[in-house]
């Protein structure tokens, strides 16, 4: 395991030093074009991604919580779930309980996000809650707090700052010598009698400073998904040695890929936060490497084929088959020490946990819903006809009738 | 969720462990594409993820009442008649986030399933069997 994430850590790092060297190249020439002085440029960049970095470090988090709309629960406002989380932490072997969240949205996803393995949150949408069961729920968790146990969350927040400095520097950068071009290509014109030719190394200078400006946030953003994408794949191995069941993962895959909601709150930049791509559209088959996830059919296929065993060296040989390649995604030590590991039985769902079963979808929408309400501080009014009223704060307080039978309650 | 004709506050209505947003002043009734789905996978009905699609693809009902926003994602939903030739016009999210019926509409629907025997077991006669059974009490 450690020796797994010093691995991912070493080949992280080439990937971190080439972005950073993006960022020196665009400060050099912003410094060069705008200052004649190429340090100055380098200083702007540095002391712009230094103090976003910061923010991130510290906020980062709960910023990226609140632009999900992420609202935190308790153990009591959803046993099943919590319940799932703490089995994990506990399987992985994490030493505090990361904090739990859950966004109030139709679509299916979920994701990890913290500054180390101490400061860490799991945020599921109400969507993805009610679709799944008990085995694909863990199977779902697992893959989320593995991000966190393979200090995924940190790096990936960061590479996104790195990211971010890149294209916001070039954006503007690029605008200022666009319009500066404009305006100077107007008294160029004019003096050009004078100062014929006298421009042209600057004007070479100038297109190649444009051509950077354009391709550097593309060449981030390569690295960005490239350091994602194997993420990606260690974190699902890791989800099927934690849960030692991969089919509650591959079915919350294929639960994943049949729906086609969009996350309403997901952004470019935070897209590869999540356990599925949040952009996904059934009708465009997503499998390049402008991807930040792998192909979910073909992280499935992988999960299935692990043959009779849970552990690192199951999902490593299974990778191999479906990737039709030599080159594995977990090296052979990490691999030889968890050694082998058996599958467990799939759960009936049952009322281990909660006060009510959970045996269906029916019962958990409704499970859930009534959470999503109770946190909205909704006031349930249960009507002899059997209705059951739920209504909102700004109707309370006020007399409701009963739509079915006529009653009126006091809400 | 806020009612798309009067854009006040709707309040909730479960009954049998399936919820409709209820408008108390105008009486408009929105059935979520969710609770749609559940509604008929009890029924037994396997369809239930195409019923939207299936009522998207009836013909644009010609009309002159005022388009309607869908609660959910706010573009203007489709207005189709369901329940044969002489059925109600409702209210469809071309995004299928659900089905809106307004105040009268309900009403109709009910009165139009309690003239026809219902024996066969269809998607639109089991929406229509379940509105019947909340506000036909």
């Amino acid at each position: 395991m450690w020796e797994q994430i010093r691995a991912n850590r070493v080949r992280s790092i080439i990937l971190v030093i080439l972005m950073g060297a993006l960022l020196v190249l665009i400060g050099w020439i912003i410094g060069m074009v705008f200052a004649g002085n190429a340090i100055a440029g380098l200083v702007i960049a540095l002391i712009v991604w230094g103090f976003m970095s910061l923010i991130a470090y510290f906020q980062g988090d709960s910023i990226l919580l609140g632009v999900a709309g992420a609202k935190k629960i308790q153990p009591s406002d959803h046993p099943r779930l919590y319940n799932v989380v703490e089995e994990m932490k506990i399987a992985s072997g994490l030493e505090k309980m990361p904090d739990v969240y859950i966004i109030d949205d139709p679509a299916l996803n979920a994701f990890a996000t913290g500054r180390d393995v101490n400061h860490a949150s799991v945020a599921i949408t109400s969507g993805l809650l009610q679709k799944l069961n008990r085995d694909e729920l863990q199977g779902v968790i697992g893959h989320e707090i593995s991000h966190i146990k393979n200090r995924d969350v940190l790096l990936m927040s960061m590479c996104g700052v790195l990211l971010g400095t890149i294209v916001i520097l070039s954006f503007y950068a690029s605008r200022v010598m666009m319009f500066g071009a404009i305006a100077g290509g107007g008294g160029n014109r004019r003096s050009s009698r004078n100062s014929n030719g006298g421009g042209g190394g600057a004007i070479i200078i100038f297109i190649i400073a444009i051509l950077l400006m354009i391709l550097a946030p593309i060449f981030a953003q390569l690295i960005y998904f490239a350091i994602s994408r194997k993420r990606e794949y260690l974190a699902d191995a890791s989800s099927a040695l934690y849960t030692r069941y991969p089919e509650g993962l591959a079915s919350a895959l294929e639960k994943l890929a049949q729906s086609s909601i969009p996350v309403k709150s997901a952004t470019q930049a935070t897209a590869p936060m999540y356990i599925a791509n949040p952009f996904r559209n059934k009708n465009v088959s997503v499998n390049d490497w402008t991807s930040t996830h792998p192909p979910i059919q073909e992280r499935i296929r992988i999960l299935r084929a692990m043959g009779g065993g849970a552990a690192y060296s199951n999902y490593d040989q299974a990778y191999r088959t479906i990737k039709n390649t030599n080159s594995g995604i977990i090296s052979d030590n990490t691999a030889a020490a968890v050694g082998a590991v058996g599958l467990r039985a799939a759960v009936a769902e049952g009322p281990v946990e909660t006060a009510a079963p959970v045996d269906d979808k029916m019962t958990r929408t409704r499970e859930v819903n009534d959470m999503m309400y109770r946190m909205n501080d909704y006031k349930t009014i249960q009507c002899e006809c059997g209705a059951k009223l739920k209504v909102p704060p700004s109707m309370q307080g006020g007399v409701i009738k009963c739509p079915r039978c006529g009653r009126t309650h006091q809400a | 969720m806020i009612c798309p004709v009067c854009k006040k506050d709707m309040f909730v209505v479960e009954y049998k462990q399936i919820e409709l947003d209820y408008c108390h002043s105008c009486k408009g009734v929105w059935f979520d594409a969710g609770e749609l789905e559940l509604l008929l996978e009890a029924g037994g009905l396997k369809e239930a993820k195409q019923t939207l699609g299936d009522v998207l693809k009836l013909p644009e009902a010609r009309t002159s009442e005022k388009k309607r926003r869908c609660p959910i994602c706010t573009i203007n939903m489709k207005k189709v008649v369901i329940g044969g030739e002489k059925g109600v016009m409702i209210d469809a999210c071309i995004r299928h986030d659900g089905l809106w019926f307004d105040g009268g509409e309900v009403a109709d629907l009910i009165k139009i399933i309690s003239a026809k025997a219902t024996g066969k077991k269809e998607t639109e006669s089991e929406i229509m069997g379940f509105l019947k059974d909340v506000f036909g009490g």
